[in-house]
């Protein structure tokens, strides 16, 4: 079922690529390249899922998906972190902050849209 | 100290095909390029830097937009390392060397060197970093090195080794592997 997924990433070919791979979907895709302007999105366009990377400028992903979770609408939304970060002391900082995943790049189109369709999945009660 | 007496040696770091280096403190990264690219980003005000070098796949395994997109990903991790030790990427300035012609293995659409080199120019433009300086083409390897807190960077050219075609044209053919998912309970 398509949803809004917003992609946080400071490299606009990165948010491009994720894009690409996600309306093959039918997802509606929203862009940020930073914490500040997620923020803002998400206050104008409340996401079904968020998608961030980490190493950005200002604030990092670790930190808005904190953020996020403090928010009363985005606490139990499926966040995913999308990463170069591959060792497991970053991934379970993140796992602390209450992201769901925790993907590292290179991405496989086809695995992101898999993942995407897990954590999309309602959950039994 | 007097004028004249040598500063203390910076620290020295290698990198090698698939490498990515950033740092703090002052270093000079040295690499040998062939065919393949390297890309050194410099940020002027916190005077830190870092440098890849990479090749695109070619060949069966890699498809056009996959072989694009492990060139991204080389970009990404010398982005994201060289943020990692302080910089910040609105005042990234590039620098890029490499692409000689020292494999000789041709595509229909053009040499292997030149899409490589046509990848980072366009990667460079549409993320906005000015690049200061390229020396790219030709049919001799470079030895270059480059300074971390100032952005200098200097290149020699040297004779090809076919020790350095082989590793090149084996690195060509072995695209990187996808990153792991993982899901939390």
């Amino acid at each position: 079922m398509p949803a809004t997924i917003l992609i946080v990433d400071d490299s606009k070919i990165l948010r491009t690529m994720v894009r690409d791979a996600l309306e093959a979907d039918q997802h509606r895709v929203v862009e940020a390249a930073d914490a500040g302007a997620a923020l803002h999105s998400v206050d104008m366009m409340p996401p079904d899922l968020v998608i961030t990377d980490v190493n950005m400028p200002d604030t990092d992903g670790i930190t808005l998906v904190r953020a996020l979770r403090e928010r009363p609408r985005e606490r139990f939304i499926p966040i995913l972190v999308l990463t170069t970060e591959a060792g497991d002391e970053m991934k379970q900082r993140g796992r602390a902050a209450g992201a769901t995943g925790w993907l590292v790049k290179p991405f496989d189109p086809a695995r992101l849209r898999e993942t995407v369709r897990r954590v999309l999945k309602p959950r039994p009660a | 100290m007097t004028p004249a007496q040598t500063p203390v040696a910076e620290g020295e770091v290698t990198l090698y095909i698939g490498g990515v280096h950033a740092s703090r403190a002052p270093v000079v990264i040295k690499t040998l390029l062939g065919s393949c690219i390297a890309v050194c980003l410099h940020d002027p005000v916190a005077h830190v830097g870092g440098m890849n070098h990479f090749m695109l796949p070619y060949g069966a395994d890699a498809q056009a937009d996959g072989a694009a997109r492990f060139g991204v990903h080389a970009m990404d991790r010398l982005i994201g390392e060289t943020m990692k030790v302080g910089g910040d990427r609105r005042r990234f300035v590039a620098k890029v060397f490499g692409g000689a012609h020292v494999i000789g293995i041709r595509s229909a659409q053009g040499s292997v060197p030149a899409q490589n080199i046509e990848f980072v120019r366009q990667f460079l433009e549409t993320e906005g970093f000015p690049v200061l300086n390229t020396d790219v083409g030709g049919e001799q390897p470079r030895h270059v090195h480059f300074h971390t807190d100032s952005g200098r960077a200097f290149v020699k050219r040297v004779a090809g080794s076919a020790q350095l075609v082989q590793r090149e044209q084996r690195s060509m053919r072995t695209p990187p592997a996808y990153g792991d998912v993982t899901l939390f309970d």
